[in-house]
């Protein structure tokens, strides 16, 4: 018989092997997945989502600006850019590098199947929102076209990501962004998000933070040099310039302004009323069906019931019935206070 | 259709399009809250409510009791509590009569009268010792703590209680990343894990859904807790001083069933952070109003969906498995037979576990319900040891009822009480029965999911059989 001691000694060291190899994320497997990513498929096909956002947004793309995006050497671009040319999708000039429109199109048709994966994992999965983006660079490059129209026309062929950026269609085509950011709106006006835009990733992850998803009301109370005081979902918010620069909004008239902040469902005491208002653009997906369907819409009558031990999960009686709702799921539930003139 | 008609109808979808693009992306939102908000309106000029306060009130008081801070989880462990006891009290004099029928007195005669009839011994065996005793066995000790535990089960269901259980546990299941529900189809594993898989059906999120199917494993079914009594009562019972005895043994059953939950929660909350991070997850749980159960139509549900449901599909796994049980015991390779060439080749390595060959035969070949495993783990002792005068003849499945007998054959085995903890462990983790592993995969449609609930439970119980097994013997030595 091995000895007991010696039988253990080796049963650690191998689950230490094991957990540095296959350790999610960090683990060796994981690293060398990612190392592995850098095909030259991929290298290509950033390159022309690359060049394709900086035609949109109107700036000159350079060599130095590539590599910058595919964080590789100048050297490398150079034979990349030159691969491109003899593929006919860039052409260079003295102008600079330009997308040819055959360049374009493949451009698109990767857009396409990034956004259309976007809206996935945020309708039918419960991945992160900060994780949506970088998934969808993995993804873009590995799912055929026709994956992805089956994929659309099984989520009944969307036409915006999450992020509220317009998904081009199987042709191409994308409609103009006729959006503003959210730094050129005048003090008192009114605007609705229509996009939030997801890189980089550092202010993104802030933006969720504050709740800001597209859709979504918001007022100006007053822009200063270094911040921007704004109300959104009646709620005050405030940003730096160059946060706010990244939410794109289109101006609207003047609305009713929302006067008292709102409360969550979740503020709801045992026995008390309230009216529902909304459900935070935060919840999405089934969860946001699922409330739906139970009746969770504006204008709709809860009272907190039950309270189980440690107050999560909380009964309502929702139109009838007394259905459980998590904390989580409550807070973003939006009420006001019942009044009686309200229920006819 | 002429292009004509195409062109117009490309030029439509295009305008479609444009037209989405421009609407934006609140459209289904506004959508629903119309018709809801049109349907309340109809409904507020022609709906007339009657005034129902006092069945509400009745509601009320019973879920401010079954809820409460100091009473909800008492009276629940008090209900669970009282249908197990009944389940295992009731099952022993039917399961004793079935037994005596279709064990003790068919199987003799069917043997004699198939010999009368000048069929040769080996088909005999393979029929009547291997497949008719297997199906036999299964049905006698399956069938009557099924069909007393699902009825009940099913009463407290219908009479509203159960969503009550769910929403008591659903923040202790909340941290583990499931459905409230799982505590209920844990509960349900507990009589059965292939009823507690198709009891999931009521965990309408795809994630919680997952992690319930795969966890269910770890509750401790029915088949398992006679294999677990009986060895604790041997080998732990039998540890201690006999006053302690009876006490301490089921202490250690006990301990077993609470692992399995600490498992289950373990192994739920590891699933939901990885594997199944991104699995599409809704929770809303509905406490329906109380109501007067059904009494008949829970009987016959209950009888017919999970009693005899499970069951038919625990006979037909069972009759194979009694033909493979019989035929390894009796086809010898080079004069000895594939039972004791596959003991001899793995014990090894099962010994090093604290386990030996014969479990893991027995495990094998006993896939198809775990009732069976102890005779199966008895025949193949006898066999390998060489006993005579016990059992009746080689690959013949057979317990006895003096549990000292029972000690003496294990003890003449090998076993000491390192092998059964050991077993004990094992018993809780290791691969679904057939009937389960079916039904796992008929209810997931994936043969992910069903590959990862055979081969996890497994893997935790050969590493923690390995610890337990070194730990042992280091502190022994």
């Amino acid at each position: 018989m091995i000895d007991p001691l010696f039988a253990l000694l080796i049963a650690f060291a191998l689950s230490g092997i094991l957990a540095v190899l296959f350790w999610p994320a960090k683990g060796i497997y994981a690293t060398y997945k990612k190392a592995k990513r850098n095909t030259s498929r991929v290298l290509i096909e950033d390159t022309l989502k690359h060049l394709y956002d900086y035609e949109e947004r109107t700036v000159r793309p350079t060599l130095r600006s590539i590599a910058g995006h595919l964080s590789i050497g100048v050297d490398d671009t150079i034979q990349l850019v030159e691969k491109l040319q003899s593929m006919g999708l860039v052409e260079s000039s003295q102008d600079g590098i330009q997308i040819t429109p055959q360049g374009r199109s493949y451009a698109l048709r990767i857009i396409r199947i990034h956004r259309l994966w976007e809206r996935y994992l945020a309708d039918e999965t419960s991945v992160k929102e900060t994780e949506w983006h970088l998934e969808a660079e993995e993804k873009e490059h590995s799912i055929s076209v026709e994956e992805a129209e089956a994929l659309a026309a099984q989520m009944g062929n969307p036409v915006f990501d999450p992020h509220g950026d317009p998904i081009p269609t199987k042709d191409g085509e994308v409609p103009k962004r006729n959006g503003v950011p959210l730094t050129t709106l005048k003090n008192g006006k009114f605007g609705r998000i229509i996009h939030v835009e997801d890189e980089p990733h550092a202010i993104y992850s802030q933006l969720i933070a504050q709740g800001l998803y597209p859709g979504m009301q918001v007022r100006i109370i007053n822009t200063e040099k270094n911040r921007i005081r704004f109300e959104v979902n009646g709620e005050e918010c405030v940003l730096a310039p160059l946060f706010a620069a990244n939410v794109h909004v289109i101006p609207i008239q003047k609305q009713e302004e929302i006067t008292s902040e709102f409360k969550s469902l979740s503020s709801l005491r045992k026995g008390e009323k309230a009216v529902v208002v909304g459900i935070s653009k935060a919840c999405r997906g089934p969860q946001r069906r699922r409330l739906m369907d139970l009746g969770v819409v504006p204008g709709t009558l809860v009272t907190a019931e039950l309270e189980s031990i440690g107050r999560d999960p909380v009964a309502f009686n929702i139109k009838g019935a007394t259905i459980a709702i998590r904390k989580k799921n409550a807070d973003q539930i939006y009420i006001k206070e019942f009044s009686q003139e309200e229920l006819n | 259709m002429t292009t004509n008609q195409i062109n117009e109808r490309e030029k439509l979808i295009a305008s479609a399009n444009t037209l989405r693009w421009e609407i934006g992306e609140n459209i289904h939102d506004s959508i629903i809250e119309s018709i809801y908000t049109d349907a309340a309106k109809i409904a507020n000029k022609v709906v007339r409510i009657k005034e129902q306060k006092k069945k509400y009130s009745f509601d009320q008081t019973i879920d401010r009791i079954v809820t409460s801070k100091w009473l909800g989880f008492p009276i629940m462990f008090l209900l669970l509590a009282v249908v197990f006891w009944v389940t295992i009290e009731g099952a022993n004099v039917p399961s004793g009569l079935i037994a005596n029928l279709l064990v003790d007195t068919l199987h003799p005669l069917l043997k004699d009268f198939i010999a009368s009839v000048g069929i040769p011994y080996w088909i005999n065996g393979v029929l009547i010792d291997g497949a008719y005793l297997a199906m036999a066995w299964v049905i006698s000790v399956m069938l009557p703590p099924m069909a007393i535990f699902f009825p009940l089960f099913t009463l407290l269901e219908d009479f509203g209680y159960l969503p009550r259980v769910a929403f008591n546990m659903d923040n202790l299941y909340r941290k583990v990343g499931a459905h409230g529900k799982q505590a209920l189809t844990m509960t349900m594993g507990f009589g059965c894990n292939a009823a507690g898989i198709i009891a999931t059906r009521i965990i309408d999120s795809p994630r919680e859904r997952i992690i319930a199917i795969i966890t269910n494993n770890f509750s401790l079914c029915n088949g398992r807790w006679p294999t677990q009594i009986l060895i604790a009562t041997i080998f732990i019972g039998g540890a201690v001083p006999a006053y302690l005895a009876g006490l301490v043994s089921a202490a250690a059953v006990v301990s077993i069933a609470l692992l399995g939950i600490i498992f289950s929660l373990l192994v739920s909350w590891g699933l939901s952070k990885t594997v199944l991070k991104g699995e599409a997850s809704a929770f809303s749980l509905e406490l329906p109003p109380y109501r007067p159960p059904r009494i008949l139509r829970t009987l016959y549900t209950s009888i017919i969906d999970r009693t005899i449901f499970v069951l038919w599909r625990a006979v037909v796994f069972a009759i194979p498995a009694g033909i493979v049980i019989w035929l390894v015991a009796n086809v010898t390779i080079g004069g000895t037979n594939i039972a004791e060439h596959f003991i001899d080749w793995t014990d090894p390595f099962a010994l090093f576990v604290g386990l030996n060959g014969v479990i893991l035969l027995a495990y094998i070949i006993a896939i198809p319900a775990n009732e069976i495993v102890v005779p199966t783990v008895l025949m193949l002792t006898v066999l390998v040891a060489g006993i005579a005068g016990v059992g009746s003849g080689s690959g013949v499945m057979f317990e006895l009822d003096s549990i000292g007998d029972t000690s003496a054959i294990l003890h003449a085995g090998g076993w000491t009480v390192l092998t059964g903890v050991n077993l004990m462990l094992f018993s809780l983790l290791h691969n679904p029965c057939s009937t389960t592993i079916y039904t796992i995969y008929k209810e997931t449609k994936s043969i992910k999911w069903t590959v990862i609930s055979t081969i996890l439970p497994i893997i935790m119980g050969f590493a923690v059989c390995f610890f337990v097994a070194q730990l042992w013997r280091l502190i022994a030595s």
